[in-house]
């Protein structure tokens, strides 16, 4: 029994004529000639006079930016000219596909300025060191001529040794920090989780191990033109985050062997080649020891990591 | 009741001014030892009145010594008579005195005292020393915390009058707290520049002329002639690296004729002043100096007894906990003025930093490192000395470094120009009169080794490091423009 009863205000009966189309559109193959378009548009443009302005701004808007263009072009080759055969030497050894070659690029994937510092700070806890940015900062140093600097915060009073060194033995020729074209610094703090800070008055701090991962692995691909493999990419970096990193015995199991399924049919797990998928799943597969007892798939496919060469690090402060 | 009935006449009183006429075979307990172990003890203390209130038949006192008080009790009883009660209560506040008493515990924790968990029944008081009867300030007035006056209505001390009477001043908790600091700043500046191989050295303080361009100088007559006050022991540590002594420090008074009335400028200051040898590169020098404040830093945090220092005087001065990174985070200068005009700052590469822009940049920095305590590398060499060493580079910049303490600069610093010949040449760039820096080329003429150092403020790092400011607070006998006493 219905708590109010009200009239119908209309009959249930009554037939609309709803209009099926939204905006009509005269029929283009049905004109006779490309001519014939060009004098209808024209005709248009004058009928109506914001079509008219609008182009006029949107004219306006592109000259602005071929303008742009230009003096960003003029301050790239008057400040990044060093830079440019630097880039060109790394290129050559990068194995990464698809990458982009010199600091103008860097400048427009970090949006920021040119001139400016392109320093990324990362903030860790020493009690759980994220591994899988070690492996990416190798990844940035085959791609990038990049200053490293390990510190440590005043709000943690000991790291252990191999944490100071992670980044590999400290460049001490006194070089300015100008001529580098990345500078990575890891501050080892007293932190709930990952942070990356980069432009603080641009942009907020990037926080979580995965979220900061993706960050850094945007240095080093243009952005992913495959919507598919970029989400089965992130799938994996969730998966080894929340399941192998945080999950049950169950959950890493089931992870396992869904990385077995996946590695009978290829080789990497996203992908032609190691990406940030194979580098989250191998790095909590070793830090939660899970690496010791897995399918043959599976640890060839940890062996293939190992061998890229990106993993020293990792494997050196597991062995400690 | 008369004088005759006082069976506790021997109790109390004023006994004759102490002249050493007796060495009596007592030990007085300081007030920092009386803890519940000691309940049930009789025993002796020394202390200043903090305060005293009667009630009735009873007279509650705090005995003040240092930074640690407690709570006395006279009581009309077997061991004090009324007039006893009374004579205590009228001791004049902040006067000494020695008490006998019984430590008894409280049930209820004393919250306003140091030492909360006993309190002192006293069965013998003698002054030692009176005080006048009207403090030209007083104690709590001058503890209590800034702004909390204002609202309640109660009072606070402003500067000069704390200045002016900076004995009583000097005995409040939080000046206690700050020159202990002080003192730990300078012994763990000494510790660890002697654990790093470095020798103290003493410079003189009178000297012939001008030790360094820029700031001016005191002039003081000398017999015939006259003198300056040394505005800086430069030129003696520099000496001091051309007689082969490789890495020296010292702790002494620096004079500064600057007209300065700021928060942070006195014309005379402790300087603690470093000066090293290198082997290849002045960033040597750099991390040996930014170690060291480094060290003294993680002494204050590790040490229980700067903490309690640190919290007294947060108590008054609440600010946030110093933060550093170790090793030091350097900057250069262009790094600076591009994050400066990330955030709208105009100035040229080349400009130098004025004090906003230095506070902004502590800010910047402050966000992105959080990080209280940085190094800024690589100065302009059209803003520094004309000794500062060119960059050999980019000759628009020098090998020179300022460090920064909560976006305040409290060390400056260089590679110096060892080479006489080069100097001379900076010095005719200058405009100096090359007859008056004579004898510091001089000095460079007969093989000097590759050097940089650089001096800090005692009072300013401590101001700084506490979150104070005003460096008259940790300056103990300030001296500015303005005060030549006490």
């Amino acid at each position: 029994m219905s708590m109010y009863q009200i009239r119908p205000t209309s009959r249930s009966d009554v037939e609309f004529d709803l209009p099926i189309c939204m905006y009509k559109l005269a029929n283009i193959h049905s004109q006779q000639s490309r001519r014939a378009d060009d004098d209808e548009a024209h005709q248009n443009w004058q009928v109506y006079p914001e079509v008219k302005a609008l182009q006029n701004r949107q004219d306006e808007i592109m000259r602005q930016l071929y303008e742009l263009e230009a003096v960003v072009s003029g301050l790239t080759k008057m400040v990044n000219t060093p830079d440019v055969d630097l880039d060109a030497a790394s290129m050559s050894q990068a194995s990464v596909g698809s990458a982009l070659s010199n600091s103008l690029d860097l400048d427009q994937l970090l949006r920021q300025d040119c001139g400016t510092p392109r320093d990324i700070v990362i903030n860790a806890n020493p009690a759980q060191p994220p591994l899988s940015l070690l492996v990416l900062h190798s990844m940035l140093c085959q791609r990038y001529s990049v200053l490293s600097g390990i510190h440590m915060h005043s709000s943690v009073f000991a790291v252990p040794p191999e944490l100071l060194s992670c980044l590999g033995p400290p460049i001490i020729n006194g070089c300015s920090r100008q001529h580098f074209q990345l500078i990575f610094t890891i501050i080892w703090k007293d932190v709930p989780r990952v942070q990356l800070k980069f432009n603080t008055r641009r942009m907020c701090t990037v926080e979580g191990e995965g979220n900061v991962a993706r960050f850094l692995y945007r240095l080093l691909l243009a952005p992913a033109k495959d919507p598919a493999l970029a989400t089965v990419m992130d799938s994996w970096v969730d998966t080894a985050l929340f399941q192998l990193a945080e999950g049950c015995a169950k959950e890493q199991k089931a992870v396992v062997q869904a990385l077995n399924f996946t590695l009978t049919k290829n080789l990497w797990l996203a992908g032609p080649e190691l990406s940030l998928a194979d580098v989250l799943c191998a790095c909590w597969l070793m830090q939660t020891g899970i690496a010791a007892t897995v399918p043959i798939k599976v640890h060839k496919w940890l062996e293939s990591c190992e061998n890229s060469g990106h993993f020293c690090g990792v494997y050196s402060l597991l062995r400690k | 009741m008369t004088d005759e009935d006082d069976f506790a006449e021997d109790r109390y009183g004023v006994p004759p001014m102490l002249q050493s006429q007796a060495r009596l075979d007592r030990v007085l307990v300081r007030v920092q030892d009386l803890t519940a172990e000691k309940a049930g003890q009789l025993l002796w203390v020394r202390a200043r009145i903090h305060t005293s209130r009667a009630k009735g038949k009873q007279c509650f006192l705090v005995l003040r010594q240092q930074q640690f008080n407690v709570q006395a009790l006279v009581a009309v009883g077997d061991r004090a008579s009324k007039q006893m009660v009374k004579f205590a209560a009228n001791i004049t506040k902040e006067s000494i005195v020695d008490v006998e008493g019984v430590v008894r515990k409280v049930e209820q924790k004393i919250e306003s005292c140091t030492q909360q968990d006993v309190e002192l029944h006293i069965e013998r008081i003698f002054v030692v020393s009176q005080a006048e009867p009207r403090l030209p300030l007083q104690l709590e007035d001058a503890v209590r915390p800034e702004g909390e006056g204002d609202e309640e209505g109660r009072a606070t001390v402003n500067q000069d009058t704390r200045l002016d009477n900076r004995v009583i001043d000097l005995r409040t908790t939080t000046s206690q707290a700050i020159f202990r600091l002080q003192s730990g700043v300078c012994q763990l500046f000494r510790d660890t520049l002697t654990s790093k191989g470095f020798v103290e050295i003493q410079t003189p303080k009178i000297i012939s002329a001008a030790s360094e361009g820029g700031a001016n100088v005191f002039t003081v007559s000398y017999f015939k002639t006259s003198a300056y006050l040394a505005q800086s022991p430069q030129l003696y540590k520099q000496m001091c690296i051309c007689a082969d002594f490789d890495k020296v420090f010292c702790v002494g008074p620096v004079f500064r004729a600057e007209d300065s009335n700021t928060h942070r400028h006195l014309t005379e200051f402790v300087g603690l002043d470093i000066e090293m040898t290198f082997n290849y590169h002045y960033h040597e020098v750099v991390e040996s100096i930014a170690d060291t404040m480094v060290q003294i830093f993680k002494g204050l945090r590790d040490r229980y007894e700067f903490q309690t220092e640190i919290q007294t005087v947060n108590k008054q001065y609440p600010s946030e906990p110093f933060k550093f990174l170790e090793p030091t985070l350097r900057l250069e200068y262009w790094e600076a003025v591009a994050m400066l005009r990330q955030a709208g700052v105009e100035m040229g590469d080349e400009d130098d930093l004025s004090t906003p822009n230095e506070k902004l940049l502590g800010r910047l920095v402050k966000e992105k490192y959080d990080t209280d305590f940085y190094v800024l590398d690589k100065y302009p060499l059209a803003v520094r000395p004309f000794y500062t060493m060119p960059d050999p580079s980019n000759p628009k910049y020098s090998n020179s470094y300022d460090m920064f303490m909560r976006g305040e600069e409290i060390l400056s610093g260089a590679q110096r120009v060892h080479d006489a010949e080069l100097l001379t040449e900076r010095a005719l760039h200058h405009n100096i009169d090359l007859e008056k820096i004579k004898a510091y080329i001089d000095s460079f003429r007969f093989g000097a080794p590759p050097h940089a150092g650089g001096g800090i403020g005692l009072e300013r790092v401590t101001m700084l490091y506490l979150g104070l400011h005003n460096v008259r607070q940790t300056s103990m006998f300030p001296r500015d423009p303005k005060r030549l006493t006490p």
